[in-house]
């Protein structure tokens, strides 16, 4: 593991969402270890504010501020950084993936971030941790092809543009002179999950989970915690600006196999796991992919066919880079990961 | 005849006989022949295309394409894209004409053809011993020095993106231990003089046209001369070497059709131009460096690069790209290679002289291509190309990042100039009569005496350069016949 720095405030954007929630716990349960001496968290409203609260220990000796504010609004952003005098870091997990209309997606995930990362150059930040996600590179070109630390943009319709508008921004604040990495979660899970993964554990529970062809499709996918591990450590990290990673589990799955393990996490948490008898023929997903991109390009997002036309898909990356350089391993594995996510679900009273 | 008396093209005879007739003097040919002539076999080779000395013609360039490639080295598999090949017609073949790179074939491949196809007693390790000995005998070997400019920039983008990458040795010598001076280790100065030596002898400007099978023997071969004649053959085995486009048509010609040219692999290969701030072009070589991070799908390599072939690899967007073939000499032609999922077809149709070749892309095979062109394109930019020019319709030039999202964007492999030069798999060896062409040694099934012994016979495309696995196999197999054959020899 990286050194982790000396102490200084770690700002966070998007606290309140899935990622910014854990991330936030975990800050708040090892601020010391991590060298964190403030933590300021920017979060959208009121509302946001008392999910994020309903987040953390109760008995933190945190030092916490909680802004509300906007990262499309400039005058927020400069207020979130006027807040730290001095050096500080910044995990910008801000972003948006499910918009209500596609220029949310680029107002949020492209120039929110050039905004943030130019205010975060000029204030001075010590390190920028950005978080992306395998959007901006598309899917493998086949089941066996495995992305590699560094590879070339091949965004996936207007989220992956977004997001590699982001990335771009990132890289172009690196180049004048910001402390800046990136983190490229692929399909995560885990506590603090919102309201559509618990439909996939619905899906899988009522056997009535989308698999295309054989499902031979691979998928890369993380535990929440072992995420919010990859972020830390890209955070500690001493090496050149400007690099990225991959934190995912050490290999890519079938979906067949993703299918199985959380039909047997469920099973070994005390659910009645129907068998998954969903098999869809590749066309369909064909169809929703088309369906999906007409319908972004008329400036309109329906998540269900968005999701629907990505299932079919291969998005496997390759974590050696972030192994070698961050000493990342990933702790948990995806049948533990999945069991501890149905027992936060249940700790929640949410039903399955 | 020449100064070696056994290897003359102004035959005047019509009727010719020999014990074994060996039809292309190629990668398989050449070695069969030799091997057979030292074991005492009376052997004639005959070979459609001249003997061509080393030296007489520019290496790369478009005399030798004139001279030594079929067609002049415009040959097309058709296809939606239709895929441009290149075979070598001239003594020696495709090895007097190719990038001479020596790759064995993995081991999992071997492996592969061995469980697949149900290839006899082909044991990984033993045709690793016979590989051995083939690179002795045409000097495989490591540049004495370092690469060339093109070759050393293919290693540093890879270097820089964490990429394996290697240099591939070549059958070269380098008389005076200059890299740039390397001398091509052909079957014309290894394998054809050893087999004229042992009394072969070989007639070029000679097509066979037909051999005449009657209940699964062979007798003769009807064939037309350089004067134009037809003439005749008459043998008592024939070894069918004439590359995996030439020797299903033969044999189709001649009556045999089951498995045959029904399965032609290849690898299809996609280009860019990458234009850098210094002059870089070698006009006369190819680079020696190749990228195998995501081998076998995956392989990225240079290719020939003088002015002619970078405005060929310019053509397809030439309104946009015109302009930077002014600064050929600051460019370089690179190359991304796949194993495709897709296969061809080898139709000998009356009338005319070559077969009609078909080959179809699957679609993983244009995604492949897709995100190998754009891998590639990442690499050189990481190389340091001031700009890249991707060889298809409506390419952008790619100078940073965000132009690669456009490249994918707009790439089709329709639109594409696909190429190969690796052709195979058109009579695939094997004792699985569903799939395969020849018996386990070569014998083409249904017949008692006709042998296929080149690259038509690998079950698939080996996911390297092939001429190795050509040759492996071909000695394997001369080894096996003449065992078979003359048994104290």
């Amino acid at each position: 593991m990286p050194n982790n720095p000396t102490h200084l405030p770690l700002i966070i954007t998007g606290a309140a969402g899935w990622l910014g929630r854990a991330l936030s716990s975990h800050v708040a349960h090892n601020a010391d270890g991590l060298g964190v001496s403030q933590l300021i968290a920017l979060v959208r409203d009121s509302e946001e504010q008392a999910l994020l609260q309903s987040s953390l220990p109760k008995d933190n000796n945190l030092d916490l501020r909680i802004l509300i504010g906007d990262v499309t609004n400039t005058p927020d952003i400069d207020r979130l950084f006027a807040s730290s005098s001095g050096a500080f870091d910044l995990v910008h997990t801000a972003g948006i993936i499910h918009p209500k209309k596609i220029a949310d997606l680029f107002a949020v995930n492209e120039t929110a971030t050039k905004n943030v990362m130019q205010r975060a150059l000029h204030r001075g930040a010590r390190r920028v941790v950005h978080i992306s996600s395998n959007s901006p590179f598309g899917n493998n070109p086949h089941t066996q092809d495995t992305f590699r630390a560094d590879e070339p943009f091949n965004p996936y319709l207007a989220y992956g543009a977004s997001k590699m508008g982001g990335e771009i921004a990132v890289q172009e604040s690196v180049s004048q002179g910001l402390n800046a990495v990136i983190v490229r979660p692929p399909w995560f899970y885990g506590p603090f999950q919102p309201a559509r993964q618990t439909t996939f554990f619905s899906m899988v529970k009522s056997g009535k989970f989308p698999v295309f062809g054989d499902g031979a499709q691979r998928r890369s996918m993380v535990f929440i915690d072992n995420l919010v591990d990859g972020v830390c450590r890209a955070r500690a990290w001493e090496g050149e600006p400007g690099r990225g990673w991959w934190i995912a589990d050490t290999q890519a799955y079938r979906v067949s196999e993703i299918v199985e393990t959380v039909g047997r996490a469920l099973t070994d948490e005390g659910h009645t796991v129907k068998k998954n008898r969903l098999r869809l023929p590749h066309l369909l997903g064909q169809v929703a992919e088309t369906a999906d991109g007409f319908i972004q390009r008329t400036g309109r997002y329906v998540q269900q066919v968005h999701v629907l036309g990505e299932m079919n898909k291969t998005i496997a990356c390759d974590i050696s880079s972030a192994t070698h350089d961050l000493g990342y391993v990933p702790a948990v594995s995806l049948y533990e990961g999945m069991r501890r996510s149905i027992r936060w679900c249940a700790q929640q009273g949410i039903e399955l | 005849m020449n100064s070696m008396q056994q290897i003359w093209d102004d035959a005047n005879e019509s009727k010719m006989s020999c014990e074994v007739l060996i039809i292309g003097s190629g990668a398989g040919g050449s070695p069969t022949a030799a091997l057979l002539a030292e074991a005492g076999f009376d052997v004639l080779v005959v070979e459609e295309g001249r003997w061509v000395e080393q030296g007489t013609v520019a290496p790369f360039s478009l005399d030798q394409m004139e001279q030594q490639y079929r067609g002049g080295g415009v040959t097309v598999a058709l296809g939606l894209p239709s895929i441009a090949y290149t075979e070598g017609r001239c003594a020696g073949g495709g090895t007097e004409v190719n990038s001479g790179l020596y790759r064995r074939p993995p081991t999992e491949v071997v492996e592969r053809w061995r469980d697949r196809w149900d290839v006899r007693d082909l044991d990984p390790d033993e045709l690793m011993k016979t590989a051995t000995e083939v690179e002795t005998d045409i000097h495989v070997t490591h540049l004495p020095g370092p690469a060339s400019v093109p070759s050393q920039l293919l290693r540093q983008g890879a270097d820089a993106l964490g990429w394996k990458h290697d240099e591939s040795p070549r059958w070269m010598t380098y008389p005076d231990g200059n890299p740039r001076h390397g001398q091509r280790q052909s079957m014309t100065r290894t394998y054809l003089p050893r087999a004229a030596k042992a009394g072969a002898r070989i007639l070029t400007q000679c097509r066979v046209n037909k051999i005449n099978i009657s209940h699964g023997k062979a007798t003769y071969a009807d064939i037309s001369l350089a004067n134009g004649q037809a003439g005749r053959i008459s043998f008592k085995f024939v070894f069918v070497c004439g590359g995996a486009i030439q020797t299903p048509a033969i044999l189709q010609r001649s009556g045999l059709r089951k498995n045959i040219g029904q399965t032609l692999a290849v690898h299809p290969t996609v280009k860019l131009s990458a234009r850098f701030a210094d002059a870089i072009n070698v006009p006369d070589d190819v680079p020696v460096h190749q990228v195998k991070e995501f081998a076998p799908d995956l392989s990225f390599g240079g290719s020939a690069s003088h002015a002619g072939l970078i405005a060929l690899s310019l053509l397809d967007q030439w309104s946009d790209f015109k302009g930077a073939i002014e600064d050929w000499r600051n460019m370089a032609v690179y190359y991304a290679a796949i194993t495709s999922e897709g296969r061809g077809r080898v139709m000998s149709v009356p009338g005319l002289v070559d077969p009609v070749v078909t080959y179809r892309l699957t679609a993983r095979d244009r995604e492949l291509l897709r995100s190998g062109l754009s891998r590639l394109s990442l690499l050189m930019l990481e190389a340091g190309a001031t700009e890249v020019y991707p060889a298809f319709r409506g390419a952008p030039i790619v100078r940073g990042r965000k132009d690669l999202a456009t490249l994918q964007k707009r790439f089709s492999a329709n639109k594409a100039s696909v190429m190969t030069v690796h052709l195979c798999s058109t009579v695939p060896l094997g004792e699985n009569r569903d799939l395969c062409g020849a018996g386990s040694y070569g014998l083409v099934h249904e017949t008692k005496n006709v042998y296929v012994n080149d690259a038509s016979l690998l079950p698939d495309a080996p996911g390297v350069n092939p001429q190795a696995s050509v040759m492996a196999i071909a000695v394997r197999n001369a080894r096996h016949f003449i065992a078979q054959e003359k048994p104290h020899a």
